[in-house]
């Protein structure tokens, strides 16, 4: 791990503490040594690629996501209703939307 | 560092939800060392910084927060004041000229609780899967389900993208600059802006183009608001507005549609992935939106206000465009005051120019699977910065066309974004639903009675619309 690397073991404990308390609420993981190192460094050197990794969550660097994707969804019945319903819902209010913008420029000239 | 990443190839759909590991600790973290990218670079930098401002946070409390604050506040507040773009300042700026202090200032307020409710789910979507609006929706749904609310979106984008131009050429008008020279100059803004190579240096950029959105409180100011009679209408929701029903309820819709819109849903949750926003940052992200939501809602009620001398005085804003809100303020808010509002204008025009063809770029870069960040370099993701800098010229030159029919295009935008919103809410509710998306994050109960509602809500008021359109003796109209 490039960078220097200050107080990050003596910051830990209230670092963990604090998250247990995030993650009682839902919201931080818990960080690990890598990160804390990275994440504590006074200087950062970003052309250590472990420094990089270290700051970014698995799935957000652009490699991991092009390769790993969300896959499709099965579609309820009733999904698929609420789906069709609303598209049948937009074509019709654009062709009002249309008319209507018609005969008022058609109003106004 | 920066070399170029594998072509695209999916090797495993994943179903369990998202994790939030450090990439460093994934069983991938060896084969992603080769394969990082000038924007992976950039937002760890980014994270980095925050990182840091957390220490300091925890080092003194009082002064910390703000740093972390300061780092995550954006996408909350450009995607409100960006959605406080020309047609919804004309739209604020008719009510008040119509209907003067009453029954629409709380309704404006509502309006941007409504969107707070809403924007908030993508706040969570974007940092909890790390993957955009129409990236989701094409994952989840697939590609037919995906074209459609894309359709939607392209639509109305782009009609909003004219009408910002619109807005430039009126604001810029009233001081007598040429159209051709102010919508060029406005094209050369959003250039800058994104020509940074930095999603960082691009949002406060924008944010502090954005905050020029408070010129309407002076003007405001200067129309000399009655403040009891303000006061009155926050409390009471009255006088109602009266008069053809059918106005007013288009008026309703405009107001809507100038704070809820599809392309906000798409623009915050790619802004909040390209900011590089994780679970742990959802509160900040709350705060961020909120700010958004009070200083829209201010400036959107200061519009409001400084038109009212309009309504007190008979003077019909009925066909007004923003050069001739600012003419016809000039006799009761002065001078400075009309070219505040003009300004204002302007500003509201190219901020949302900014934004909304953004918002476009972030969509298809995602579609069509190739870079799709502010922090990449042009050369690694031309098709982003094309489709950008393209739909923005289009609708700029759109505006200087002779005898282009602007009327039609000013009249209809906010409306249709009220009508294509019950279907992009529908996709937002069910991805913020789905638990092998958002795991543990999903909405809770009370997040969706709201969205629920409110979707029921757009539905029947474009019903109404629909019947007032078809049967206009009905409502009056």
């Amino acid at each position: 791990m490039a960078g220097r690397v200050n107080g990050a073991c003596a910051r830990r404990e209230n670092i963990c503490a604090e998250n247990r308390n995030s993650r009682r609420n839902g919201e931080a993981p818990i960080p690990n040594e890598r990160e804390l190192a990275a994440e504590t460094a006074e200087q950062l050197n970003l052309k250590d690629p472990g420094v990089v990794l270290s700051l970014l969550e698995a799935d957000q660097v652009v490699a991991a996501k092009r390769q790993s994707r969300f896959g499709p969804r099965e579609l309820s019945v009733g999904i698929r209703i609420l789906l069709w319903g609303l598209r049948i819902y937009v074509v019709v209010m654009l062709v009002l939307v249309a008319i209507s913008v018609f005969r008022a420029v058609g109003a106004a000239h | 560092m920066d070399m170029p990443i594998k072509p695209p190839h999916v090797s495993a759909y994943r179903h369990a939800h998202p994790t939030t590991e450090p990439a460093a600790g994934s069983a991938a973290a060896g084969e992603l060392v080769g394969q990082l990218t000038h924007e992976d670079v950039d937002r760890a930098r980014d994270r980095w910084q925050v990182a840091r401002a957390r220490l300091k946070e925890r080092s003194s409390r009082l002064f910390g927060g703000f740093g972390v604050l300061w780092l995550l506040i954006g996408p909350g507040v450009l995607v409100f004041l960006g959605e406080n773009d020309a047609p919804s300042m004309l739209s604020y700026s008719a009510t008040g000229a119509r209907f003067g202090i009453g029954f629409f200032v709380p309704f404006v307020i509502l309006t941007f609780l409504v969107g707070f409710v809403v924007q908030e789910m993508t706040v969570r979507l974007g940092a909890v899967t790390h993957r955009g609006h129409a990236e989701l929706i094409f994952d989840r749904f697939g590609r037919f389900w995906g074209f459609f609310a894309m359709s939607d979106l392209v639509l109305g984008n782009f009609l909003t993208l004219v009408t910002e131009f619109i807005g430039v050429r009126a604001g810029l008008g009233f001081f007598g600059i040429r159209p051709d020279i102010a919508v060029g100059g406005s094209l050369l803004i959003v250039l800058a802006a994104i020509a940074t190579g930095r999603y960082w240096t691009w949002e406060r950029i924008t944010m502090g183009l954005a905050i020029f959105n408070g010129l309407f409180v002076p003007a405001a100011l200067l129309a000399h608001p009655d403040w009891h009679a303000v006061g009155h209408a926050l409390l009471t929701w009255t006088p109602l507005p009266t008069g053809s029903h059918y106005d007013i309820l288009v008026l309703i819709l405009a107001d809507v549609g100038a704070t809820v819109t599809p392309w906000m849903l798409f623009f915050q949750q790619s802004a909040v992935v390209d900011k590089g926003m994780q679970p742990r940052d959802i509160k900040a992200g709350r705060f961020d939106t909120m700010l958004g939501v009070i200083l829209a809602s201010a400036f959107a009620i200061a519009a409001i206000l400084a038109t009212t001398p309009l309504f007190h005085h008979g003077i019909s804003a009925g066909d007004f465009q923003g050069a001739q809100f600012a003419e016809a303020l000039e006799p009761w808010i002065g001078h400075i005051g009309a070219s505040l509002f003009a300004l204002g204008i302007f500003e509201a025009g190219i901020v949302a120019a900014i934004t909304i063809s953004t918002s476009s770029a972030y969509a298809f870069g995602e579609v069509l699977q190739t870079g799709h960040s502010l922090n990449r370099p042009i050369r690694e993701a031309w098709p982003f910065y094309l489709t950008l800098l393209g739909s923005a010229s289009t609708a700029a030159a759109l505006v200087l066309i002779p005898r282009f029919p602007l009327e039609f295009v000013v009249l209809t935008v906010n409306v249709i974004a009220v009508l294509a919103m019950p279907p992009a809410l529908a996709f937002l509710l069910l991805l913020v639903n789905d638990r092998e998306v958002m795991g543990e994050y999903v909405n809770g109960t009370w997040a969706n009675i709201a969205g629920v509602a409110v979707t029921i809500l757009l539905v029947i008021a474009g019903i109404g619309f629909g019947l007032a359109t078809v049967f206009p003796k009905w409502l009056g109209g």
